[in-house]
């Protein structure tokens, strides 16, 4: 027995749903949708549990994870009700419910919030570089330090803890009986998701999103690999410096494509950005470009006399990693990852 | 038998193949021109066709015939095209019989041809023993008086009396209530103009007084009717309002104060009260207010404020009405919920659908009920509808609209509630349909259940607990709290066993009255003259309830308004020699269609032609045998049965002769029918060897699907045979036949 909760529906639209209770029912979406199977039959559910306000029933399913947002079941709503962009609106929600700090809900329900963190960061990193008299060479040993220190304290204290209360909403709660055995045999897939996200190869629109998106992400762990161990800013080794160029153009060349995307609404996906979609995306592309910037000063050594163009990219980077990694979109690429692992361990049973 | 007829002509359809594909014609025709008084017989691909009539006129005039079988389709189909043909060849109607050899026939034996034939032969010659006996007949015509009455002035009621004055018909406008609008009068907003019942109401009032020949009675009632169509006599009693015309509006106030009865208002379904002297709602028509003399005990409050206008001494009266045709426009009533039934009237704050949208009406900024504030409402669909194992089978059609649009109507009113609908599946069909789409936009949130799962109401902490099995959440138990259920509760038939009994007017199962035909005579009753539309014969919105009174009173005022009805002369008739009164045949009788007579020093029994409906139940039952129906009298019978079983002797045919016939059938059908030009083509491509479709197609540099349907037309009128073998390709091959 459900208790009907109504407000939730308009809870739910601070994190950008917006006329559910337009939807009859049909189940177009759900026909259309080309990653809906029996076991995870989305996203008619998923909308009518918004409607009725079923938190449990949303808080224990992985189908929101499922979803890889091609949007056509959106563009086939007779009514308009808009599932895709619900089941976007359901894993912002989702990622703060995750979240024990409750700061990633706050984030994405409030612009002002969330412009007022980004600025208190700023301000912050420029206090500490007065600390240190702007002196340059301390200030990049610094921020290669803050970057190994940022990665391990993140992961230990909000990325772990909340997949963890993932773990526990979809699996402990709800009571599903999963065998030892099944976590060891399953997390194969955790990885070849997390690496991959093979399963957008299953949505029906264009291939090429799905290729671009894992350039980036490799893009992305390479360039964060050729910075923090291999130190790309202070390295003198050819090829470390060339990949590293090569990996920041990718990185800023395909979120350039992504943010055109988004401006001209070219598809169903990029049709309703959220602020917490502009942050991820513009903040990864500043990340590729004014560290490819930052390097051609260091070879043309004029960075000395520019230490404002690495305090620019060191603000971007901490911004990057104390508020976009573990309270904004970056979550997705582990809760996602880890849903495709609860779903195979529960698939096994 | 000396007046015989003996110059029959006989007309053969070949159906175009529909007939003669299965019965062999050319073998019918010969036995049947052997036939006594048949004088020629004729085959035809299409009797019905308009060459074909012209021929048989031409056929009647020249050869001077005095009877005519057409042995074709059903009668239902063609009866009235040959009576036509009969009138033009100057022929009595009535000496035309149909033989139905189409769907009696050959259809219904298209597997065993031999005894198709043998069956149409007998067909054919019961028909034609059957005209040798026939009677020339006119229709029967009865004086009609060109005034209509019209029962019930709700919106249906009064538009049908305005239709009926504008055509000349004198209307006398009846109506039990002593205030016009029936239900309508009782909604507010309407979908989708908005427009308040009480506005159609009014407008039609209006109208209506302006009509010289409409008179209007108010609080009366029928009491008995006499007579038939055309000339019908009706006792309506009537029970004034105790006011002469009324005083100007603040004295009526004053008055309408000044009485100290109060009973429930059943126009507001028992919300509010009302009082002994009162008014259904203030700008309700007539102007003048009534006293309910049942309650009024006559204290004289109301006097001391408006003497002489009221008159307490008035006295009821009965007047009889003489009207050629009647028109019953008596409504619905909404279905009254069972104690109980979703916690009606056991749980607080559950309420009728009717109820709420007086409740609506009488609120103002806020919406209260009991004195509680309302904000979260419940609706609960096809309460008394639908019930496949109850009385109320059928979908009242109104409902979901009704109870959607009047909860679009509630949140614009009242800004701040919030609706729940718990359906059975929304039926908001045609233009409705954007009423479900605003009621979704502005928030509404729907549910389903099934029959088989309904939803539960019960009481928790002074709200009603909805509990409900939803089909749109994997029938998830789904429960929820409201501070008000309103029970959509459908239409029923009116409970006035009075007006059945009077009129005799046909009941369906469900208790609505019962037209003729559901779809062919959707406005007619059994009882000539007698028209019904509206709520009375089945749930109907109001667009559906116009539409029928204005074909009942377009019907009404076709039968009576010529001053003659014609009615068909296959009657019951008495032979008053043979009659010793007994009245097995008056109790028998439906349509009431007997009446006692003097005759020669002794009581028979006589029909009333203009009711008897000829249906032949009287025959049966008179003991001598007094009773014959015209053109079905005994004798009739007897023949066609004996003609009937008389044994089909066909000549043994040898297989040549057969494909002999058949040429001959082939070469009438060229004759009357030119063959395209592809066909020919085909045929002729086909005269050298058997061909495949294919094989023609590339050959005539024409397209295969042309060539199959030209062949399977050419197959059809048994021009060409499929062979049993196939070429190389697996395609069958065709040939001719020859």
């Amino acid at each position: 027995m459900s208790r009907l909760n109504p407000d939730f529906s308009t809870k739910l639209k601070k994190y950008g749903a917006f006329d559910t209770s337009l939807c009859y029912n049909c189940g177009n979406c759900t026909a259309i949708c080309s990653l809906s199977d029996k076991k995870n039959s989305f996203p008619r559910m998923m909308v009518r549990a918004s409607v009725i306000g079923m938190e449990d029933r949303i808080t224990s399913s992985l189908d929101p994870w499922m979803c890889y947002y091609c949007g056509e079941c959106s563009t086939s709503c007779p009514r308009q009700a808009n599932p895709g962009e619900l089941m976007m609106s359901l894993r912002r929600w989702l990622s703060a419910k995750y979240d024990w700090t409750g700061l990633s809900g706050l984030l994405y329900r409030s612009l002002p919030i969330s412009l007022f963190a980004f600025l208190l960061t700023a301000v912050a990193v420029i206090f500490y570089s007065f600390k240190l008299n702007f002196n340059v060479e301390t200030i990049m040993h610094i921020g290669h330090q803050f970057e190994m220190f940022a990665i391990i304290t993140v992961f230990a204290i909000i990325i772990l803890p909340n997949v963890f209360r993932m773990w526990w909403s979809v699996i402990i709660k709800p009571k599903v009986k999963v065998p030892l055995k099944a976590y060891f045999k399953a997390a194969g897939d955790l990885f070849v998701h997390m690496f991959t996200q093979k399963r957008t190869l299953g949505c029906d629109d264009s291939q090429a999103r799905w290729f671009m998106h894992m350039v980036l992400v490799f893009g992305y762990l390479a360039l964060l690999f050729t910075t923090v161990v291999l130190d790309w800013f202070g390295t003198d080794n050819m090829f470390i410096i060339v990949l590293g160029y090569v990996e920041s153009i990718v990185i800023f060349a395909i979120t350039f494509i992504f943010m055109a995307g988004r401006i001209k609404r070219n598809k169903e996906l990029n049709k309703f950005s959220q602020p917490s979609d502009w942050f991820f995306v513009i903040w990864l592309f500043l990340m590729g470009f004014t560290a490819f910037i930052v390097r051609i000063f260091i070879d043309l050594n004029i960075i000395e006399n520019n230490l404002w163009l690495y305090l620019f990219h060191l603000i971007i980077l901490v911004q990057w990693a104390v508020l976009i990694v573990p309270f904004g979109k970056w979550t997705h690429f582990i809760y996602r990852s880890f849903a495709m692992y609860f779903d195979k361990i529960t698939e096994t049973i | 038998m000396e007046n015989q007829k003996s110059k029959i002509g006989v007309y053969i359809c070949h159906c175009g193949g529909n007939i003669s594909d299965y019965v062999d014609i050319e073998k019918v025709k010969n036995l049947i021109a052997q036939e006594e008084g048949v004088h020629l017989v004729n085959n035809m691909m299409f009797t019905c066709s308009d060459s074909a009539q012209v021929d048989i006129v031409n056929d009647i005039k020249e050869n001077n015939l005095d009877g005519m079988v057409v042995a074709s389709c059903s009668p239902k189909l063609h009866l009235l095209t040959f009576r036509d043909v009969a009138k033009r060849a100057g022929l009595n109607q009535y000496n035309y019989i149909h033989a139905n050899i189409r769907e009696q026939c050959s259809w219904a034996h298209s597997d065993k041809t031999e005894l198709a034939t043998d069956k149409a032969v007998r067909i054919i010659r019961a028909a034609i023993s059957k005209v040798r006996l026939s009677e020339t007949l006119e229709q029967i015509e009865i004086p009609a008086i060109n005034t209509a009455v019209v029962v019930g002035a709700g919106v249906s009621g009064m538009r049908s009396a305005i239709e009926l004055a504008d055509q000349g018909t004198n209307v006398y406008l009846i109506e039990k209530d002593h205030f016009v609008g029936g239900r309508v009068s009782q909604w507010g907003k309407l979908f989708p103009t908005e427009e308040p019942g009480e506005n159609l109401v009014e407008r039609l009032y209006h109208k209506v007084k302006e009509r010289e020949n409409i008179t209007l009675f108010t609080g009366a009632e029928i009491k008995a009717v006499n007579g038939s169509v055309g000339n019908f006599e009706l006792e309506v009693h009537i029970t004034p309002r105790y006011i002469n015309g009324m005083c100007d509006e603040a004295i009526q106030d004053q008055v309408l104060k000044a009485c100290h009865i109060e009973v429930d208002d059943e126009f507001n379904f028992g919300l509010t009260k009302r009082k002994a002297i009162y008014k259904n709602y203030p700008n309700a028509y007539p102007e003048t207010p009534v006293v309910d003399m049942n309650l009024c005990d006559k204290c004289g409050e109301c006097l001391k404020i408006c003497d002489g206008r009221i008159t307490l001494d008035q006295k009821e009266e009965n007047v009889s009405i003489k009207a050629g045709a009647i028109l019953l426009n008596t409504g619905f009533d909404p279905y009254e919920p069972k104690e109980g039934e979703y916690g009606y009237k056991q749980v607080d704050n559950v309420i009728t659908l009717q109820q709420f949208k007086r409740l609506i009406e009488s609120n103002g900024k806020e919406l209260t009920y009991d004195g509680k504030k309302i904000r979260d409402i419940a609706y609960i669909y096809c309460v008394g509808s639908r019930d496949a194992k109850g009385e109320n089978k059928h979908c009242s059609r109104y409902c979901c609209t009704s109870a959607i649009h009047t909860a679009v109507d509630a949140k614009t009113k009242f800004k701040n509630i919030r609706n729940y609908h718990v359906t059975r599946g929304i039926r908001t069909y045609g233009k409705q349909e954007t009423l479900f789409t605003d009621s979704s936009r502005q928030g509404d949130t729907y549910f389903q259940f099934f029959e088989g799962a309904m939803p539960t109401v019960e009481n928790e902490n002074g709200k009603a607990l909805i509990k409900v099995k939803d089909a749109l959440t994997q029938n998830e138990d789904i429960e929820f709290t409201a501070d008000l259920v309103v029970l959509v509760t459908g239409m029923v038939a009116r409970k006035d066993e009075n007006l059945v009994n009077i009129f005799k007017v046909p009941v369906g199962s469900d208790k609505f009255y019962n037209e003729i035909h559901n779809k062919l005579r959707p406005v007619e009753t059994v009882i000539e003259g007698l028209f019904i539309a509206g709520g009375c014969q089945s749930p109907k919105n109001i667009r559906a309830t116009m539409a029928s009174t204005l074909a009942a009173s377009a019907k009404a005022n076709s039968l009576i308004q010529s001053g003659m009805i014609a009615l068909e002369p296959i009657v019951a008739k008495v032979n008053p020699e043979l009659c010793e009164w007994c009245g097995a045949c008056d109790d028998l009788c439906t349509y009431n269609a007997f009446e006692k007579v003097e005759y020669n020093g002794k009581t028979v029994a006589k029909v009333n032609e203009a009711m008897c409906k000829g249906c032949g139940a009287c025959t049966p039952v008179c003991p001598t045998n007094a009773i014959d129906v015209v053109s079905l009298s005994d004798e009739e019978i007897e023949t066609m049965i004996d003609s009937f079983i008389r044994d089909v002797e066909f000549t043994t045919t040898t297989t040549e002769e057969k494909a002999d016939s058949f040429a001959e059938v082939v070469d009438f059908e060229k004759q009357v029918r030119v063959l395209p030009e592809l066909s020919q083509r085909i045929l002729d491509s086909l005269e050298t060897e058997p061909k495949a479709i294919p094989d023609i197609a590339k050959e005539l540099g024409v397209a295969a699907d042309d060539v199959l349907y030209h062949l399977m037309s050419l197959r059809k009128y048994g021009m060409i045979k499929d062979t049993d073998e196939i070429n190389e390709d697996e395609y069958y091959l065709y040939e001719l036949k020859k």
